[in-house]
């Protein structure tokens, strides 16, 4: 079995911060599978992502993310970051762009320089994009603006930008945390289903135990920063969903509570 | 509360002691303004009625005052685009940006005709100096505007190109352009505006346009041909103002 990533005794305290928001993380994430990143708000799930995505500097431990080691001081090499791919929570699109421009947006890192700069993409580029737009369903929207877009729209856009990018390892960060469950379990099953087909790895983070669930074949469950459970699927039992997500207590030794 | 307080008297009294500092000492003689009265009479007298003679001049000076101002503007625009990108925290680090912004502080301390009269010294009289200067003086102003549109775009996709592998001049065109494109827009077209306001003077200290023949009238005492002139400047303002709101509403 190939690994997708391979994280070693990982801690992380954001900068200005007292409280670690990682604390001595191991996992391992199968190359191929659908994985959920199961928390409450804070838990540590979009740290751990962007992490993986290699944007945080300043981390303890060992990671490897497509069998490339990363670096906690740099920002890894250009070329290797069209591999794994960032679904972000907020979208992040270029509103006043058109949809199709969005989309071949993440083709730029997959483009010689000067291309890129220029934004003049191949025959090949613009049909990648065309069929990233085919599978999230907006291929009527390609000439659209974005922020002319619902919502659920935007985030198909996201999707097929990532898709673009052709990664072998999809990050997404609450995907659909702003999308009513109807349109949450649409866009969870385009997400897993196009990384199956591309036989991509996806880990998604949610706070949904039940989308975690219907669209994940592990879960892994994260709170104050510490991997709580790491199983498949069908061995996820309820009492350890509940106590992911119980009242805060006092923290030991801090005399504090998070909640007051 | 009460330091509050306490602030507001003191600069009360900063005002007031600012004001009668300068009635103190500077040769303001009000009395003189009474007995002016009919000199001021005699001088408007002599304004009216302007004479229309000098159409050809007037012609002549606003065209080549256009000129200064849109190649002058142009000038900035191209100076601006670098030094925008070079002072801000977006693109540059904080040792790259923080001294360019304070150059650029500077560059806008320094009144455009002063530059223009420099620049008379450097090059000799016509437009030439003027359009130099006015590039230099609104580039003080343009860059920095430019710096602010770079840093005020969403950053949330230029974080989303940078994780699919675009590089930051790449980030800059696809991510930070299109945001900012209509602001950038907005600003060139305000600065032309007051290039165009500023450089109607610059012709006083010889650097071209319709200002020095306001200089060669009212120095030659034809007070009726400075009135068409100074006619024709408030018209051309209010012409400028007029098309510059009509063409920032399409960019909002």
């Amino acid at each position: 079995m190939s690994i997708a990533a391979q994280i070693d005794d990982l801690s992380f305290t954001h900068p200005g911060t007292d409280l670690p928001a990682l604390e001595r993380v191991s996992l391992t994430i199968p190359a191929g599978e659908s994985v959920a990143l199961l928390g409450p708000s804070g838990a540590g799930k979009t740290t751990l992502l962007a992490l993986l995505d290699g944007r945080l500097r300043g981390w303890s431990g060992r990671v490897s993310v497509l069998g490339a080691p990363l670096d906690p001081d740099q920002p890894p090499p250009r070329v290797r970051r069209p591999d794994s791919g960032f679904v972000f929570q907020e979208f992040a699109l270029v509103e006043r762009s058109t949809v199709l421009r969005n989309v071949l947006n993440g083709r730029l890192g997959r483009m010689p320089p000067l291309r890129a700069l220029l934004g003049s993409p191949t025959a090949h580029d613009l049909e990648i994009a065309r069929a990233a737009l085919a599978d999230c369903g907006i291929g009527d929207l390609a000439g659209r603006r974005v922020d002319s877009l619902s919502g659920g729209q935007r985030q198909r856009v996201a999707i097929a930008r990532c898709l673009a990018q052709e990664p072998r390892l999809i990050l997404a960060d609450e995907p659909v945390s702003s999308l009513d469950p109807a349109r949450a379990g649409e866009i969870l099953s385009l997400l897993t289903g196009a990384a199956r087909a591309r036989g991509a790895t996806a880990l998604f983070s949610s706070h949904q135990p039940d989308l975690a669930r219907r669209f994940a074949q592990r879960i892994i469950g994260i709170r104050g920063g510490r991997i709580v459970f790491d199983v498949p699927t069908p061995e996820l039992n309820e009492a350890a969903t509940a106590d992911l997500y119980r009242e805060t207590e006092p923290m030991p030794g801090t005399g504090l509570r998070a909640v007051s | 509360m009460r330091f509050r307080e306490f602030g507001g008297y003191a600069t009360s009294a900063l005002i007031a002691g600012a004001i009668l500092w300068s009635f103190a000492t500077a040769n303001v003689e009000l009395s003189r303004l009474m007995s002016a009265g009919p000199r001021i009479a005699d001088f408007l007298g002599r304004m009216f009625p302007p004479d229309p003679t000098v159409m050809a001049e007037i012609k002549k000076g606003s065209a080549e005052t256009l000129r200064i101002a849109i190649l002058g503007t142009l000038g900035a625009v191209i100076l601006s685009i670098p030094l925008g990108i070079l002072a801000s925290e977006t693109m540059v680090a904080r040792a790259v940006f923080r001294p360019v912004r304070t150059l650029l502080a500077f560059i806008r301390a320094i009144p455009l005709i002063l530059v223009a009269m420099l620049m008379v010294g450097a090059v000799g009289l016509g437009p030439l100096p003027g359009i130099i200067a006015v590039a230099f003086h609104a580039t003080g102003m343009l860059a920095k505007f430019y710096a602010e549109a770079i840093d005020g775009v969403s950053r949330a996709p230029i974080a989303a190109l940078e994780s699919a592998g675009a590089g930051p001049l790449v980030r800059l065109r696809h991510a930070i352009w299109p945001q900012m494109a209509p602001v950038v827009a907005r600003d060139t077209i305000f600065r032309f505006e007051l290039n165009l306001r500023e450089s109607l003077i610059l012709g006083i200290v010889g650097a071209g346009g319709i200002g020095f023949y306001i200089q060669t009238y009212v120095r030659s005492f034809q007070y009726d041909k400075a009135a068409s002139v100074t006619v024709a400047v408030v018209v051309m303002v209010i012409a400028i103002e007029a098309i510059n709101v009509a063409m920032r509403r399409r960019f909002t």
